[in-house]
């Protein structure tokens, strides 16, 4: 992995001369924005008052129509507004982050893993309707296949009062590998939150999920304090998650901090880690000219990047080399 | 009366589940247990041919080699029982891991590509058989728990079941394994 130091000259050397054009048109949307609020903002105080006064609608009635339509209408000045420069923004950070970590990745801001990808995976075995993503990171990392991209899966549900709206079933970073070893049954590696809850009611209850295989129980307190696995075979549930993986596991769950799924099918690893936003959009009221924001695109793109050699999959046994 | 058979059902109900949970555990060791007895046969199978391809190389370890063959013999008896397996392995394992330190001695066999091979297939059974014995202690672990902890460890007295050896994991085979330094020599 590149160090610190020479991401900061890349940053200053490479892409700061680019992003002080692409500040001027982040600058020019900005004030856009500003103005568009302030003239919305003085609207929605207009039809308030029109409502309230000429119309005798009540205070919360009037109030919730003015500022709602104005509200409604500023987000469509904004995604008009910013949609241009997200693109430029993909282009001029996140994919010359990504050739700078490892120049022979390609990235496709538009595509996504396919389906059957996440289907294959198993980690995620609810129906869904609605399956989007964008910012596919494609190709070798010392030789091992890698695919990862920003994922998000839906499934739509009709509330009580019988509107529809759709509920998260994944929505984060999903990866894939090719692991480091054969293996003939599959693994699946969840969040243990049932046990970390209610305790030894929660791991029988886990050993009653009929939609997945055997609960396995790992012999590494801290993965298990984190992680519930099941799996159709234990030794070959073992021979997978040895001590060494089940560490460097906890490793990136603690460095994430977010919620990580993990399976091991037909000799390739799925990786799943939840976040609730798109990760690779930018945040139009940062500057780029600050090396503390692109930070932390450096660092989520280390992070996923550097999985190969945090999980050692470049060192394949005998029978896979 | 109408409680006394509720509690009498609630009762019965509970029986029935601990000597299926105990019977469900039993039969996980047993079927664990040979799971790894197919992964040690696998080693067994191998140990011949490596011997046979290290042993004119190998002039000073003529008497490791033999102890190695004699254990396999003895381990390939069919009447063996879980904890006499069990210490064989242990024996084996520990005269592997020394013979193949000593082969850091001779240069000519780390180059001979049909050891090498033979080499790399071994450590992928020993990964098999670390993966095996860590499944076996789990299950034993699981097993041991339930007919020592009350209110099952009573129907376990009335089964006759008993405690359960486990492996003694090698501190090695805890440490992370570097994969690279074994198969890059």
């Amino acid at each position: 992995m590149k160090k610190r130091a020479s991401i900061v000259d890349y940053y200053y050397e490479s892409m700061y001369p680019e992003l002080e054009v692409l500040e001027q048109d982040r600058l020019v949307i900005v004030s856009k924005l500003k103005k568009a609020a302030f003239f919305l903002f003085c609207f929605a105080i207009i039809v308030y008052l029109l409502l309230h006064q000429n119309f005798h609608m009540e205070f919360l009635e009037a109030f919730m129509l003015s500022f709602g339509s104005a509200f409604m209408l500023f987000m469509f000045v904004y995604r008009h507004e910013s949609a241009g420069y997200s693109m430029l923004f993909k282009d001029h950070v996140i994919e010359k982050i990504i050739h700078f970590l490892d120049p022979s990745l390609m990235y496709h801001k538009h595509r996504y893993l396919l389906e059957n990808v996440y289907q294959k995976s198993e980690l995620f075995i609810e129906a869904y309707d609605r399956y989007r993503g964008s910012d596919l990171v494609e190709g070798f990392i010392e030789g091992v296949g890698v695919q990862f991209c920003d994922l998000h899966v839906e499934t739509k549900y009709r509330t009580k009062n019988g509107k529809e709206e759709w509920k998260d079933i994944f929505s984060g970073l999903f990866f894939v590998a090719d692991f480091n070893k054969h293996f003939q049954t599959n693994v699946v590696v969840l969040p243990d939150h049932a046990e970390r809850i209610l305790g030894i009611v929660g791991s029988w209850l886990q050993s009653m999920n009929i939609g997945r295989g055997k609960l396995i129980k790992l012999d590494d307190a801290l993965f298990e304090k984190y992680f519930v696995v099941y799996g159709e075979d234990p030794i070959e549930s073992h021979y997978i998650l040895t001590h060494a993986l089940m560490e460097k596991i906890v490793q990136l769950r603690q460095k994430s901090g977010k919620n990580l799924y993990l399976s091991f099918v037909d000799s390739k690893i799925y990786i799943a880690i939840e976040y609730n936003k798109a990760l690779f959009e930018p945040i139009l009221w940062k500057s780029l000219l600050k090396f503390s924001y692109i930070k932390e695109y450096v660092e989520l793109l280390s992070m996923l990047i550097g999985i190969v050699k945090h999980f050692k999959l470049d060192e394949k046994l005998w029978s896979k080399r | 009366m109408q409680t006394f058979f509720i509690v009498l059902g609630v009762m019965l109900l509970i029986v029935v589940f601990m000597y299926n949970s105990l019977i469900s555990k039993t039969n996980q060791v047993e079927n664990i247990f040979a799971g790894l007895d197919a992964v040690l046969k696998k080693r067994y199978d191998l140990l011949p041919n490596l011997i046979a391809s290290v042993k004119e190389y190998m002039v000073h370890e003529r008497e490791t080699l033999e102890k190695i063959t004699a254990l396999r013999t003895q381990a390939l008896q069919t009447n063996l029982h879980s904890h006499e397996k069990i210490a064989l392995d242990k024996e084996l394992s520990s005269m592997l891991g020394g013979l193949m330190v000593a082969v850091e001695n001779y240069p000519t066999l780390k180059a001979n590509e049909n050891f090498l091979h033979l080499q790399g297939t071994l450590h992928e059974i020993e990964e098999q058989i670390s993966a095996a014995r860590r499944a076996y202690n789990q299950s034993v672990t699981d097993y041991n728990n339930a007919i020592e902890m009350f209110p099952s460890n009573v129907m376990a007295g009335f089964m006759k079941l008993r405690r359960k050896e486990v492996f003694n994991i090698p501190s090695q085979e805890r440490q992370n394994v570097d994969v690279k330094n074994l198969f890059q020599k």
